[in-house]
């Protein structure tokens, strides 16, 4: 598989890859529609899983669009549908608000790409090279086995709690 | 271009991108969604810290896993929070949440 | 035997000069209620002073070298203050004049301030006064020099403004202390250049060094001519001339005390002081000969337009005054320090027989004085005629003596101007002074019959009992001072013999000493003499002319000259120009520079911070408001920033 167009074909899905993602992010941020919002959400974690992907590890991607896309986008369109929709009664944008949350976050944004850029990022000595699933699964039942139990731990207290919650204010409306 | 700053600046994009629609946004389900563009820039880093720098590649792995899940379990919670906070406020404008009754 | 000498004098001196304080101290804490209390403590404690300023001179007339005591007041790094007293010939003869007058003028007190309900206050002041001057007189150092100047222009102040309740005085109190303390800054000013430049302000070691040529001419230059404006100021020298006439607000004997004799005396005092420093700087000896003339004879024609007695006087003053500063200009030491000396006899004499023709008629207009009969009373007129004969220089009074030597010095100077502007000053002086003395002896209209008006019928009772011992109290002081005034001129050689000295210790460099005294003997003196005493007697007979014979139409050639009176009556307009320099330039300039400097950038200032306070409070009030993105927002800007921070 060693043609010469291959190498070249490898760089161009990788930059597509990321012009969904971040074409996807911008639509999830700025417009003020909703539902343009979720679906520019949906096309930049499809392009985050493939993201994922040029990393190496297709069962991460695999998860990525699993979990984000296939549950949660879903349950933000329930969440959607289940509001009014705020564009009946949208009050003006305060230029101030946005200036100064654009300050924010540029600062943030040059504080990162500094450290990233100042950081002597040193790999470590010795590399694995098992990229398997099997060797996830392995790890997760063994060394990082009690994670895993709170993670679910986590994982149910979350879902009683959303119950709880959504349960309680019924009662009071 | 594939090194790891690639990889990372993404990520910062990413993530700053989420922080401005957090900070600037009045929709409650817009500011979810920002937060969960935060978590996947967060995510992306540790993929690439994983694929570029880490011993075993299946740890790197496992965090991203066990991120994802935290982030639905967020979102699930802040989804019932929101339905709650509508059912309240007949609004899912997060400047009439102003009241700092307990 | 030295020893005890030396012990005797210093507490002679130690006396002379702090026992009229003990008694301002006393009278103003103990005695304020009891009137003849305080009168009896004041006049006995400066009769001791009197009394040990004769026994110092006594003893001190022939020493060679000067006495000098001092005690370490202040003492800094390389920096003593001391106190102390400096002996020598010209602070004793100067001791000696203060106390004498001091003494006559406060037994003259008792009479004239009789009843007055400030009598306890005005001794006060009369103690504090004499205090101040006697210290300052046998200063050793410039500093004490300065502190005891400042003090006795206190004294001046309180005593100026004796009748506080009256507007004029208080303003005129205001108006000399202003002044005088203006002329100050400059004299401040030049001891401080002098300090940094020399070291030492000590009054032996300036002079010496001066007579050795150790201080550098630009730094003498300098520091003599801002210490020059001290004396402008004290002794009311061109520009600072107005406040001495206004000075006349307060009591007569005051006037004859402070404003004639001994206060303003001090700056010419001072200026004879450190004559070999002065000496050193011939540019600072010709801005005094200059400014004297000027003095002299702008003063002189101030006197012609006025018809108030002891104005008058006051401008003659001023004239004497700017004789003296001519003098001592032109070099010639002795000469000033000696018509310094005759002019306090002479000066105080005038006043005081002033003050009780005043106090007898409650008028200072001489016209009224004159058609109430004032020719009558015959020993106020007879001393006021030696007074004007011996301020005019007619012989044989002290005045000619002393006017001889400063035409002698003047005579002596290069330029021949002064002279001639000696000489018209002069003439000057006779005429307004006999003016004067004409419009008593023959009033206009001749005198009123005494029993005129309803005045007279409230004094019948008590004139007998004023006759008594209050009209006495006044006139022996006055003919004490005549007496003075007709034998002091016969006492030149000798004092001109303590004065110099003889030696090294003369007071004087010899080169100026030869050519300003001397210079004029021979021939030439005895033209000078002529023409002086010519002058003299020309403005005598010029004044009789006017004012003196029977027909005369008692107006005066100013009359003629409407706009050269208004010029002269309104002393140049000088107070007019002050008037308006302070309103344009200080009020409008620098104090409402200083005005809006206070409410704009200093309260500004203040208020601004407060306003900024609550912006700032109101800018970060939307924290506390419940939006939780301000919160969000605040977090991570300052994340942001603590990153970058490190990363830099």
């Amino acid at each position: 598989m060693s043609f010469p167009g291959v190498e070249n074909l490898a760089q161009m899905a990788f930059w597509v890859t990321l012009g969904f993602t971040l074409t996807g992010a911008f639509i999830a941020v700025f417009p003020r529609n909703i539902l343009y919002n979720v679906l520019g959400l949906s096309l930049c974690l499809a392009g985050i899983g493939g993201i994922y992907l040029c990393l190496g590890s297709f069962f991460i991607a695999l998860m990525q669009w699993l979990i984000y896309i296939g549950a949660i986008t879903i349950a933000i369109v329930f969440a959607i549908m289940l509001s009014r929709p705020l564009y009946t009664a949208v009050p003006e944008r305060k230029v101030p608000k946005v200036a100064l949350a654009t300050a924010a976050g540029a600062v943030f944004l040059v504080a990162v790409l500094g450290v990233i850029f100042k950081t002597n990022w040193k790999p470590a000595v010795e590399r694995g090279k098992d990229w398997s699933v099997a060797a996830i699964g392995h790890l997760l039942l063994t060394r990082y086995d009690l994670v895993f139990e709170v993670i679910s731990l986590v994982l149910l207290v979350a879902i009683i709690g959303a119950i709880v919650t959504a349960g309680y204010s019924r009662r009071l409306s | 271009m594939n090194t790891l700053e690639t990889y990372l600046v993404v990520a910062a994009v990413l993530f700053c991108l989420g922080l401005l629609g957090v900070l600037q946004r009045r929709n409650l389900i817009g500011i979810l969604i920002s937060i969960e563009l935060m978590l996947n820039g967060a995510n992306i880093n540790f993929m690439a810290f994983n694929r570029f720098l880490a011993p075993e590649p299946a740890v790197g792995q496992i965090i991203a896993l066990f991120v994802m899940g935290l982030a639905a379990a967020e979102a699930a919670i802040g989804l019932s929070i929101i339905l709650a906070l509508f059912r309240r406020l007949h609004s899912i404008n997060i400047e009439r949440a102003q009241r700092l009754r307990g | 035997m030295a020893w005890i000498f030396k012990d005797s004098v210093l507490l002679a001196a130690a006396l002379a000069t702090c026992l009229p304080f003990f008694s301002m101290a006393i009278i103003l804490l103990f005695t304020r209620k009891n009137p003849r209390l305080s009168c009896t403590i004041s006049i006995s404690a400066v009769t001791v002073s009197l009394g040990c300023a004769l026994y110092l001179l006594r003893t001190l007339w022939d020493a060679r070298v000067p006495l000098e005591y001092r005690v370490s007041w202040l003492a800094a790094d390389n920096l003593v203050v001391p106190y102390g007293y400096l002996l020598d010939p010209l602070s004793l003869l100067m001791l000696t004049i203060v106390a004498v007058i001091s003494f006559l003028v406060q037994v003259y007190s008792v009479g004239y301030m009789a009843g007055d309900p400030g009598y306890s206050r005005y001794y006060a002041f009369q103690s504090l006064f004499a205090w101040a001057m006697m210290s300052m007189v046998v200063a050793p150092s410039m500093l004490q020099l300065f502190i005891f100047w400042e003090l006795v222009g206190l004294a001046s102040y309180f005593l100026i403004g004796f009748y506080y309740e009256k507007w004029s005085a208080s303003q005129a109190g205001k108006k000399a202390f202003v002044m005088t303390r203006l002329g100050d800054v400059g004299f401040f000013l030049g001891l401080i250049i002098l300090f940094l430049g020399y070291g030492n302000l000590g009054i032996t070691d300036i002079n010496e060094a001066a007579r050795a040529n150790a201080i550098s001419p630009y730094l003498a230059s300098i520091a003599a001519f801002l210490i020059f404006c001290g004396v402008v100021g004290k002794s009311a020298q061109f520009p600072l001339i107005t406040w001495l006439p206004d000075a006349m607000e307060g009591p007569t004997p005051v006037s004859a005390l402070l404003h004639s004799a001994t206060m303003v005396a001090a700056g010419v005092y001072m200026f004879s002081r450190i004559f070999p420093f002065f000496a050193v700087s011939p540019d600072a000896m010709s801005v005094a000969l200059a400014v004297g003339t000027v003095t002299m004879l702008l003063a002189s024609t101030m006197a012609m337009a006025t018809y108030d007695l002891k104005q008058v006087w006051a401008y003659s003053t001023v004239s004497q005054l700017g004789f003296m500063v001519m003098a001592l200009g032109a070099g010639g030491y002795f000469a000033g320090v000696f018509h310094l000396t005759t002019h306090a006899g002479f000066k105080a004499l005038l006043f005081l027989c002033s003050g009780i023709f005043i106090h007898e008629y409650h008028t200072n207009d001489m016209r009224i004085i004159g058609r109430r009969g004032g020719r009558k009373r015959g020993i106020p007129m007879v001393c006021m005629t030696v007074g004007a004969l011996a301020l005019s220089g007619v012989f044989p009074m002290a005045g000619f003596f002393s006017k001889e030597a400063i035409l002698g010095v003047l005579a002596g100077h290069p330029n021949k101007i002064w002279l001639v502007a000696g000489l018209l000053g002069a003439l000057m002086t006779a005429y307004y002074s006999f003016r004067l003395i004409f419009f008593l002896l023959f009033p206009k209209g001749g005198v009123e019959p005494p029993s005129h008006g309803p005045n007279s019928h409230g004094h019948e009772p008590h004139e007998e009992e004023h006759r008594g011992h209050i009209f006495w109290t006044m006139a022996w002081p006055v003919m004490i001072l005549a007496g003075v005034t007709l034998v002091l001129g016969f006492c030149q050689s000798s004092l001109e013999s303590f004065l110099m000295g003889a030696g090294t210790h003369g007071a004087v460099p010899a080169a100026h000493d030869a050519a300003g005294e001397h210079g004029a003997h021979g021939a030439g003196h005895y033209v000078l003499l002529a023409a002086a005493v010519g002058l003299a007697l020309a403005g005598i007979a010029w004044a009789w002319v006017e004012f003196g014979r029977k027909k005369a139409s008692r107006e005066g050639f100013l009359a003629r000259l409407p706009r050269t009176r208004e010029l002269f009556g309104r002393r140049w307009y000088m107070d007019d120009f002050f008037r308006k320099f302070l309103d344009r330039v200080v009020y409008a300039g620098f104090t409402s520079l200083f005005t809006r400097n206070d409410r704009r950038v200093i309260d500004g200032a203040i208020d601004g911070i407060c306003a900024g306070t609550v912006g700032g409070g109101r800018l970060f009030s939307f924290l506390q408001s419940g939006m939780l993105q301000y919160n969000l927002l605040l977090m991570i800007t300052a994340v942001g920033i603590v990153v970058l921070l490190f990363l830099l």
